[in-house]
């Protein structure tokens, strides 16, 4: 069930970059309302600014123009210190290269975002089990991710993501770099965060297959959204 | 293999301005140990040199049996009259014979450099001094006359002391002096010395007819046996016979040694410390290539390829610092006027002397740790595994 | 896991590099430490210095010898609470080469102007009754394995006895030491009478003069009067504090601190350099893992203070090794040298001067890396896909 209070509010937000002296131009007055508990999947062709609107989602870039709502307030113009503690609080990152810590063990990795908090040692081990085991890979706690195979890195970033227990988990091309196995047993977890956590996923995709693991498909070509299909 | 060797090196050294910084940090550390180096070797060698100078082995130095040093020796005036009769002593002209009995006392002078007081040598000596002195000549001004105040003073003297100008007037002990003339003797010891007579300075402290040393010419260098024989022989004498050669080698030691146990040592351990940063360039610019010398190889270059370019690499960095060091070292430090203490309690005043020898101790120093810093970092270029081309 | 986790592992990312840079402030410090050690004791003279001690000897110069008679005029001035004399003696022990460091003084003055010298009482009281005594210090007495009781003799480099021996027999009666290690106790006294009387020549003279006055605050004026007793006179005097008599006579030796600066200033600056560009390019190495450090949520401020710390902690790792290895050849050293270098060990003052430049150097070396990673932009690094 979704809940209707929109959790993002994008309004008349533009963004270009300079380049030299040329100034080019990702999306234009663009606007978007994002409900909780949704799975959007967006796509488009290379350039057309999918992974630039991720970052705005995710506080990692600011827009030229226009306003990024998030219930309610405002967190464009926030500062770096004020959108780092809102980042950790309310959003978890999963790339395509999974950007894991290669000294750290798996287990490090997903404990890395409770650093941040205030729970003590013995709470944050209780939080990384729970979420390896919700991704399934507990049993690999202790190891490197240069042990690890592609599709087992995603699950320790995809646990890293959860971690915190954020609303919101942002996904670039997710499984960009796993085979088709890996890719299916990857996007069935975020299935399963979407239905059974209620975690509002945006997921960026050029894979047609990928994109029906959503409930919502956005294309995104020369700056404007196109729905493409619901699947409730 | 060789046109590979030299293909990967030049595609080496081409890179070098992606890693300028670490380059160049290696470069200057290397080029300060050698610098290090050098400026220990300069001083001992240039000190070394002062001190040992050109003994004369004709020459015999006559010291108190035991006493190692002048000051500590003492002889008499019969001791001085036995010397003279004794076997293979040159003879003047006019047939005197050509014997210096000499003493001399530590007097007080004011160092240019840093304005505070330094130990002199005030050395009383007879007539025939200067013909037992190797290349002395009176550069300005006259020898003094005998039985008067007048002093004569070493160049070396008036270059690092202030207050020995030609005419002036000087104030040693209770008595006033002047400054008739500058003598030199082409950089040895005894330019590190004022003289004056001998009979003068004895009634003045207070010494009777006792003397020092004796120094005396031979007819000839052998005739040095002689004369041991014959002062061994006599009962009435005591006394330690060397040739002026024997005596100031024996006397350059101390310090000289000094200044080496304490110059290797440290130039050995920053050199460790260069050697690391060294390795650590080499292995740093190893790394960063990874995939550039994995896509070499999987062309077709071989691991000895690979080996040769960087140890080229980290020896030519070397080698710059090595040279870079000498030359800085060079300018700087040779001929610089310095003075210490010497074996007497006395200034010695020396220059700095870069050597080509030590020139060659610093660039190979430098070179040796090229090649250790260079040599693991080389033999993991060589191998890099082929995979690694698919390094992000 | 915690912040502390994270830096180590951030500095030993790569093993061998952060070994070969700890091997390079371990020898800067090395060096540091070893060196000032060798020069602090060098120039302790200046140190144990006593503030109301004065030195008066022969204006020409140390070595000139004056009468034994300014003795007594001395004690006649005022503010002289004490005042003690000795002389050069040059002496030996069986062959040239076994140098000892002799001085003929005056048993009960001497000891009463230098109080840090002590030994047991009935040693102290054998010393000034018996005539022949030889007070030995300790680093001596261990050095050629002598004891109480022995019968010594001693020869003179520069001295003769009428009977035209340079040897003079003593009996060791006492052996003293300094209440602190730096006093040094590598020399012998013994009694001036018995000296003097069997000298061939230059009798009744003496080397030097301690004066100990009744206050530092008077030194100047004291000195002045005992100077003015003998202007004119065929041995003028020059009296100054213990403390700049010994600074003057290392002077000779040259300008040895600035040299010490410079070998020290040159490894310092090797280190800084080396490390410095080091550390620079190893934060650079991890631009991405540090973008996504901040997309986690790690503000600028925390990834600050983790760069900077990791310089540091580098610093200190290499730095307390160094220190700790010039501990140990300093403590090496200094049985070797107590006859050159008494009281040898690694001084608070190199410690704690130490610690500061690990800290400087921590600091110095890490803040580029840490300013270079707080300004990752993580939208351009994590592009670089």
């Amino acid at each position: 069930m979704t809940d209707s209070a929109p959790l993002y509010t994008l309004t008349d937000l533009s963004k270009s970059y300079t380049r030299g002296r040329e100034t080019i131009k990702i999306f234009e007055q663009l606007d978007m309302t994002i409900t909780s508990g949704e799975f959007i999947a967006i796509m488009g062709p290379s350039g057309s600014g999918k992974t630039t609107l991720l970052n705005l989602l995710g506080g990692i870039d600011t827009p030229s123009s226009g306003t990024v709502d998030f219930e309610g307030s405002r967190v464009d113009n926030l500062s770096q210190g004020k959108l780092a503690a809102w980042r950790a609080r309310h959003v978890g990152f999963i790339f395509q290269f999974y950007n894991l810590m290669p000294t750290l063990t798996a287990a490090q990795n997903v404990e890395l975002p409770l650093l941040l908090t205030k729970l003590s040692g013995k709470e944050r081990k209780n939080r990384v089990l729970t979420a390896l085991d919700i991704v399934g890979i507990a049993d690999r706690a202790g190891h490197r991710p240069r042990q690890l195979s592609g599709g087992q890195q995603q699950r320790v970033a995809i646990a890293r993501a959860i971690v915190a227990d954020p609303e919101v988990l942002l996904c670039d091309e997710p499984t960009g770099d796993l085979d088709r196995n890996s890719a299916d047993e990857i996007l069935g977890t975020l299935q399963e965060l979407n239905k059974d956590l209620n975690k509002t996923i945006i997921m960026v995709t050029h894979d047609p297959a990928a994109a029906k693991y959503a409930r919502r498909e956005l294309f995104l070509d020369k700056g404007r959204f196109v729905e493409k299909g619901d699947h409730t | 293999m060789f046109k590979q060797s030299i293909a990967v090196t030049m595609l080496n050294l081409r890179s070098i301005p992606q890693r300028l910084g670490l380059s160049l940090a290696t470069i200057f550390s290397i080029a300060l140990v050698v610098a290090v180096l050098m400026g220990f070797l300069a001083m001992a060698n240039g000190f070394r040199a002062t001190v040992a100078g050109a003994g004369e082995d004709d020459i015999a130095v006559f010291l108190r049996a035991g006493s190692q040093a002048e000051l500590n020796s003492g002889l008499s005036r019969d001791d001085v009259r036995l010397i003279e009769e004794g076997p293979g002593i040159a003879a003047a002209a006019d047939g005197t014979p050509i014997v210096s009995g000499e003493l001399y006392v530590i007097v007080d002078g004011i160092k240019r450099s840093s304005q505070t007081e330094a130990n002199l040598p005030l050395r009383g000596v007879s007539m025939q001094a200067p013909q037992l002195r190797a290349g002395f000549e009176i550069v300005e001004g006259r020898m003094f006359a005998p039985g008067s105040g007048e002093l004569v003073v070493g160049a070396s003297v008036l270059r690092e002391f202030q207050g020995f100008e030609l005419g002036d007037p000087v104030r040693l002990g209770t008595n006033t002096w002047t400054v008739v003339g500058i003598f030199s003797t082409g950089g040895s010891l005894a330019e590190s010395e004022i003289w004056t007579d001998i009979g003068v300075l004895q009634n003045l402290y207070q010494r009777g007819s006792g003397v020092q040393s004796v120094r005396a010419r031979l007819t000839s260098p052998e005739a040095i046996e002689a004369m041991r024989t014959f002062v061994a022989d006599e009962p009435r004498l005591n006394l330690d016979v060397s040739s002026e050669q024997e005596y100031f080698a024996s006397s350059a030691g101390g310090t000289s040694d000094l200044i080496m146990y304490l110059g290797w040592p440290l130039a050995i351990a920053m050199a460790i410390g260069a050697l690391a940063g060294a390795w650590n360039t080499m292995y740093s610019s190893v790394d960063t290539r990874t995939r550039e010398i994995a896509t070499l190889r999987a062309i077709g270059f071989s691991g000895g390829a690979a080996f040769v370019g960087t140890m080229v690499e980290s020896m030519m960095l070397a080698a710059i610092g090595g040279l870079l060091g000498a030359g800085v070292s060079y300018l700087m430090f040779n001929g610089i006027s310095a003075s210490t203490l010497g074996s007497g309690f006395t200034q010695v005043v020396f220059s700095f002397s870069v050597t080509p020898r030590a020139v060659i101790n610093g660039v190979a120093l430098a070179m040796i740790v090229g090649f250790v810093g260079g040599f693991i970092p080389a033999i993991r270029a060589a191998r890099v595994p082929l995979l690694s081309v698919h390094n992000g | 896991m915690n912040d502390a986790t994270l830096i180590r592992k951030g500095l030993f990312r790569k093993k061998l590099r952060a070994i070969l840079l700890m091997v390079s402030i371990m020898i800067a410090f090395l060096i540091f430490g070893a060196l000032g050690a060798f020069y602090t004791v060098f120039t302790a003279g200046v140190d144990v210095a006593a503030a109301n001690r004065l030195i008066t000897v022969n204006r020409i110069n140390f070595t000139v010898s004056m009468p034994f008679a300014y003795w007594g005029r001395v004690q006649q001035v005022d503010g002289v609470e004490n005042v003690s004399h000795a002389s050069w003696f040059g002496g030996y022990y069986q062959e040239p080469r076994n140098f000892v460091q002799s001085f003929a003084v005056d048993p009960e003055s001497y000891l009463a102007a230098y109080p840090e010298l002590v030994m047991p009482d009935e040693q102290r009281a054998a010393f000034l009754n018996t005539r022949t005594c030889l007070a030995v210090g300790d680093d001596l007495a261990t050095q050629y394995a002598w004891s109480l009781g022995d019968r010594i003799p001693l020869l003179s480099n520069i001295w003769q006895k009428t009977d035209g021996s340079s040897s003079w027999e003593f009996d060791i009666c006492a052996i003293f030491d300094g209440d602190e290690a730096a006093v040094p106790a590598n020399y012998v006294m013994f009694h001036y009478e018995y000296y003097n009387e069997a000298l061939a020549f230059n009798s009744n003279q003496l080397g030097w003069m301690i004066v100990n006055t009744t206050d530092p605050s008077i030194n100047d004026r004291v000195g002045r009067e005992i100077d003015a007793l003998f202007a004119n006179s065929s041995a003028e005097t020059e009296t100054s504090t213990e403390a700049a008599f010994s600074r003057a006579f290392l002077e000779q030796y040259g300008n040895i601190a600035l040299v010490l600066v410079l070998v020290v200033g040159a490894a310092f600056a090797t280190i800084l350099m080396i490390v410095g560009t080091t550390m620079v390019m190893a934060i650079n190495e991890r631009t991405k893992e540090i973008a996504v450090m901040k997309t986690l949520g790690f503000n600028e401020g925390r990834i600050f203070r983790m760069v900077l710390s990791e310089s540091i902690l580098l610093s200190l790792i290499g730095g307390l090794i160094g220190l700790g290895l010039a501990s140990l050849l300093v403590a090496g050293a200094a049985a070797a040298l107590a006859g050159f270098l008494p009281g040898l060990t690694m001084p608070m003052s190199v410690v704690l001067t130490a610690l500061a430049l690990m800290l400087g150097l921590g600091i110095i070396t890490g803040i580029i890396p840490a300013i270079n990673a707080t300004r990752i932009r993580i939208v351009e690094a994590l592009g670089k896909n």
